[in-house]
């Protein structure tokens, strides 16, 4: 085969101008611009999973000995009138459960005046864990306080609201940074006016579905997270008594409808989702964020990592949800703690990487968001971003948008069926 | 909002829109509103469209099609229409609106009802389709040839040109050739027999194979010259005084041959004008009862009249006419006819009420700007009798027939169309067989 | 008179007046305008009325073959609208204000337990965004969409919504919240494509009316 024959056989190639390159100083910008953003967001990335594995083992009530009546915040305090006195033998602590005939003391008439009695040192005691006959059965029977609770208390209220807050701040200065000096992500050679499908009505619609609950949950969430650090100076204890309770019960209305979303989003989209050898380099050049160019297939290295923490962040999410819209389900207090953290954690880092991909998605990326709205992208899109992609489906690319829309709702990428009875 | 125009380039024509406006509303009574009222524009009606499945053109909703009605509706008929005119929210129509509209109402459209099947609202679009027609007409606008056809039926009795004169000159030779007696004007009958122009011009052994079957029955029957013309392009072209002349000249044959009976020919919206509007039309009840020849003659053999030697050359599967089935209520004639006579008789799926249209039916398929689409159509057709295996098809409509000839030819497809008339005449129990 | 009273109170009386009153006029409006009369003769056996029935009945499952084409509809479509009504007419709250406020007498109005109402609930909303984004994305559903779609759409969300957000009823603000959005779909139903609730009726009665005679309800 000549030369020129191989050369037509390749079919109709468009003539490629030179790619626009971005200045060197903007590059340079950029790049700063990015690993500051990249370091900030690591770091407090690092910080909240360490908490998380921090949560993944509770203190028992035995590591908190001494430290109760030392808590910041103190809101668990003594009940006005309890007697609290040092510890005096370890013995005193009994860990529940072992119910060795431990029983709550019968309380004289004098307790209350601080006398010295039997029930001296009794809130500590039941503070730390002391047996008692409470109306409970099963795992969580003979428990009065269980004390762990105080340092998921704490985990949640000063760990996660803190790091998760500056988490989420971080993300956003850094997309806001970002956009400040790479703008707009632009199709370098402009819009080719003929587009290529890309994503099927199915796909779109557990997108979008998944979307709306995203924002729904995230949003209520949010406020049952930090309203009470960042609402309630605001509107005063009565009025975010009132919008956390509207919050509380979205948030549990709409999110046992996320499970199904996420299960949709697994089967629609894990065809091309697979690693490839590819993504590697699509790694090492930082995605062609700084210019430059990053081959991928139909999802680049990035979008894949984004759907397997959809995947996996959801499901932890959804599940530790769940179990908690239904806590008798669970064997003690401690699980519903445990559940609580992962919930929340999972959910700020989930929040947190889906603001990127709904700014990229859209004001961040010049020709992105029409694939999820009309399922179609422009071909010189695809070329500068899913170059792979591209050329296993330039054969498709057309001006009829109308077409190419129909095309891409009834066949996604692939090829749409004609006529059927 | 409006649909960009369609496939087929709109003419030059001048466009009266007033008269189109005018129309509507006077057309526009309780039983549109209704429907016009009730649309979610939820577009389910367009899974069950031929034209939309076959082209996955969105603009081939059938939805769209009442645009034009609720348009006018909206505007001075609806309740709170002064409300919304007021605060500009009833947009009025225009020109370049009728335009688009137009091949939404007439090239895309064959009425065949199948839209109201799948619609939660049971909105009958076809019967709406047809009010539109008349005001698209009173513009200006419609397929020059369809218009034409209508026109030939008014000046020369039919729109394929089958004047008083050419009948008789036709019926004395098909007569002649086929040694077949064919009764033109006696003067008192019991039976009046109506032709299509599409048989006798283009299908004439359809002609004579009724004329056999009624022979061989017994029947005291008819054809007359001065009511022959089965179809009624008046109503598919929106030509109401058009389509109340062709039945006019109908119930005046039936009157004075005395005819008990007016039977239709292999003719689905023949079938369906005559004796579901034809009372309407003419504007008093019918005098005598309207049959399709497959309704006849099933009622023939089960009087035992008439009796079929078996049908055993191939396996068949039938094709309804929609204005014969699903809008006719007459699925189960052509079935009886076919039941221990086709020895290999297969359905298609789907089948009976809800079959698919051919795509040439309400004057589809004397619109030529419309043969592409129509084509596309087709290929559903083919692919229901693919199915089924048989190599042949048989239907009770010409201009299905007529239809599917052209598909077939313009696609290459080698399965054969039969008519049931004429299948039915070559097996006469009694007969002797032409075959033989 | 505070916001909260006025709400629940002079401005329910409008908004259920305007629903009311405006309802009966668009039913009024459609039956008061002339229908052709049908002159042609019934096929034996077949009549009006038993198509109309018939109509009415099975325009709402899909039929004919239809229902593989027509099924991302039918689920999201019974979705929503059973969840609806079994929010409407049987959550605890709103069969309190139900025979309190409508009727003025307990008459022993059934209501779901909670359970039962929160699994509407989680229907209702995700059959309404799920034929919403239907019809955002769907090239068909996209070009018959009009404002009023879109309107209907998002005030039944909001209603739905509110709602949802005052389930503790533990806070009047809320109730009242979820009242007036409520207050703004009565008000703004008679005059819009939600009138579907009734005008279903009239359009399936007609074409089963019409098609009965000739021997088959399509």
């Amino acid at each position: 085969m000549t030369e020129d024959a191989r050369m037509s056989t390749a079919g109709p190639t468009v003539a490629r101008p030179p790619m626009r390159r971005l200045s060197r100083a903007r590059r340079l910008r950029a790049l700063v611009a990015v690993t500051v953003c990249a370091a900030l967001s690591t770091l407090s990335l690092a910080v909240t999973m360490s908490e998380m594995a921090e949560a993944q083992q509770l203190p028992s009530p035995e590591s908190l000995k001494g430290q109760s009546i030392a808590v910041p915040g103190g809101s668990v305090r003594p009940p006005a009138g309890a007697v609290n006195l040092p510890d005096t033998t370890s013995n005193a602590v009994r860990r529940p459960g072992q119910g060795e005939g431990a029983s709550f003391p019968s309380a004289p008439s004098d307790t209350v005046l601080g006398h010295e009695s039997v029930t001296e040192g009794l809130w500590d005691r039941i503070r730390h864990g002391q047996a008692g006959e409470s109306v409970l059965t099963g795992g969580e029977r003979g428990v009065l306080i269980q004390s762990a609770g105080e340092a998921w208390r704490l985990l949640r209220n000063d760990q996660v609201v803190r790091y998760g807050g500056q988490m989420l701040l971080a993300v956003i200065a850094a997309i806001a940074l970002f956009f400040l000096v790479r703008g707009r992500i632009r199709i370098d050679n402009g819009r080719s006016g003929r587009v290529i499908p890309r994503f099927s009505l199915a796909q779109r619609i557990a997108h979008w579905f998944a979307a709306v609950l995203f924002v729904l949950l995230a949003i209520s969430g949010l406020v049952i997270l930090f309203g009470k650090s960042l609402l309630m100076p605001v509107l005063g204890p009565q009025g975010f008594a009132l919008v956390a309770s509207a919050a509380m019960q979205g948030h549990n209305l709409f999110g046992p409808l996320f499970l199904p979303a996420v299960l949709a989003i697994l089967v629609l989209f894990i065809k091309g989702n697979a690693p490839r050898l590819v993504d590697l380099s699509w790694l090492a050049k930082g995605g062609g964020l700084f210019g430059g160019h990053a081959s991928s297939y139909k999802y680049n290295a990035g979008q894949k990592i984004w759907f397997v923490l959809t995947i996996v962040l959801g499901l932890a999410i959804s599940v530790s949800g769940i179990v908690l819209l239904f806590p008798d389900t669970l064997a003690d207090r401690s699980q519903a703690q445990l559940a609580n953290l992962a919930h929340g954690i999972a959910a700020v880092i989930f929040i947190a990487v889906g603001i990127g991909h709904a700014y990229i998605g859209s004001i961040g990326m010049e020709g992105a968001f029409e694939a999820m709205a009309q399922g179609t992208v422009d071909e010189n899109w695809a070329r500068e971003h899913h170059d792979l992609w591209y050329a296993e489906h330039s054969g498709e690319a057309t001006t009829d948008r109308k077409r190419a829309e129909v095309s891409a709702a009834a066949a996604g990428d692939g090829i749409m069926q004609g006529a059927r009875p | 909002m409006t649909v960009e125009p369609g496939t087929i380039t709109p003419d030059n024509r001048p466009v009266d829109v007033g008269a189109a406006v005018t129309k509507m509303e006077a057309l526009l009574g309780g039983h549109i509103a209704a429907y016009l009222d009730a649309c979610v524009h939820c577009g389910q009606c367009a899974q069950a469209c031929h034209f939309h499945e076959a082209t996955k053109d969105p603009r081939l909703t059938p939805a769209l099609k009442l645009q034009p009605m609720t348009r006018v509706y909206r505007r001075s008929k609806a309740p709170f229409s002064g409300l919304r005119k007021a605060l500009g929210l009833a947009p009025e129509v225009t020109e370049q609106d009728l335009r688009a509209w137009e091949p939404l109402i007439f090239d895309t459209c064959t009425m065949c009802a199948r839209c109201t099947i799948v619609c939660p609202m049971a909105i009958d679009i076809a019967s709406v389709v047809a009010a539109t027609r008349q005001a698209f007409v009173a513009a200006g606008l419609g397929p020059p040839d369809l218009l034409e056809a209508a026109e030939n039926a008014r000046t020369r009795g039919s729109p394929l040109g089958l004047t008083e004169a050419k009948l008789a000159d036709r019926v004395e030779w098909l007569a002649d050739e086929h040694e077949t007696e064919i009764p033109l004007d006696k003067p008192v009958a019991e039976v009046l027999l109506t032709v299509s122009s599409i048989e006798m011009m283009k299908y004439p052994d359809s002609v004579v194979a009724m004329a056999k079957l009624l022979n061989a029955g017994g029947v005291d029957w008819t054809l007359s010259s001065k009511g022959y013309e089965a179809t009624n392009f008046g109503v598919l072209s929106g030509k109401a005084d058009i389509a109340k002349l062709m039945v006019e000249r109908i119930a005046s044959a039936a009157e004075s041959v005395g005819a008990r009976i007016v039977v239709v020919p292999e003719c689905g919206h023949a079938y369906g004008v005559l004796r579901w509007t034809g009372g309407n039309l003419l504007g008093r009840e019918l005098p005598f009862e309207v049959m399709h020849i497959t309704e006849f003659l099933a009622a023939l053999k089960r009087q035992g009249k008439l009796r079929f030697t078996p049908y055993t050359d191939q396996a068949v599967t039938y094709h309804d006419p929609c204005q014969i089935s699903r809008r006719g209520g007459a699925t189960a004639d052509a079935r009886y006819l076919l039941d221990g006579f086709a020895t290999d008789f297969r359905e298609m799926t789907p089948t009976g009420n809800y079959n698919w249209c051919c795509g040439g039916g309400g004057g589809v398929q004397a619109m030529g700007r419309a043969a592409d689409v129509r084509h596309e159509v087709f290929r559903i057709k083919m692919a229901q009798v693919e199915a089924t295996g048989a190599p042949a098809l048989v239907s009770a409509c010409a201009n299905c027939r007529l239809t599917m000839d052209e598909s077939s030819a313009a696609l290459g497809w080698d399965k054969e169309l039969l008519s049931i008339v004429e299948m039915l005449a070559d097996h006469i129990e009694g007969a002797p067989n032409p075959a033989e | 008179m505070s916001v909260i009273e006025f709400i629940e109170g002079p401005l329910w009386s409008f908004a259920l007046a305007v629903f009311v009153l405006g309802i009966a006029w668009r039913i009024f409006s459609l039956l008061a305008m002339k229908r052709p009369r049908d002159l042609s003769v019934a096929r034996e056996g077949a009549g009006g009325v038993g198509g109309a029935t018939k109509a009415l009945v099975i325009h709402s499952i899909p039929h004919g073959g239809n229902l593989g084409r027509t099924i991302y509809h039918f689920v999201t479509g019974y979705m929503f609208h059973i969840g609806l009504f079994v929010l409407v007419l049987f959550a605890a709250p709103h069969v309190a204000f139900i025979q309190e406020r409508l009727i003025g007498a307990d008459i022993g109005w059934p209501e779901m337990p909670r359970w039962a109402f929160i699994v509407a609930a989680e229907a209702a909303f995700a059959g309404l965004i799920l034929l919403y984004v239907h019809r955002l994305t769907d090239p068909v559903k996209k070009q018959l969409t009009d404002i009023d779609d879109h309107l209907g759409v998002w005030l039944t969300f909001i209603v739905m919504l509110t709602g949802c957000l005052a389930l503790q009823e533990a806070h009047a603000g809320l109730r009242a919240f979820h009242m007036l959005t409520v207050e703004a779909l009565m008000i703004y139903f008679p005059f819009s494509r939600l009138m579907h609730a009734f005008t279903f009726a009239f359009a399936r009665a007609r074409t089963g009316a019409t098609y009965g005679r000739r021997g088959f309800t399509p």
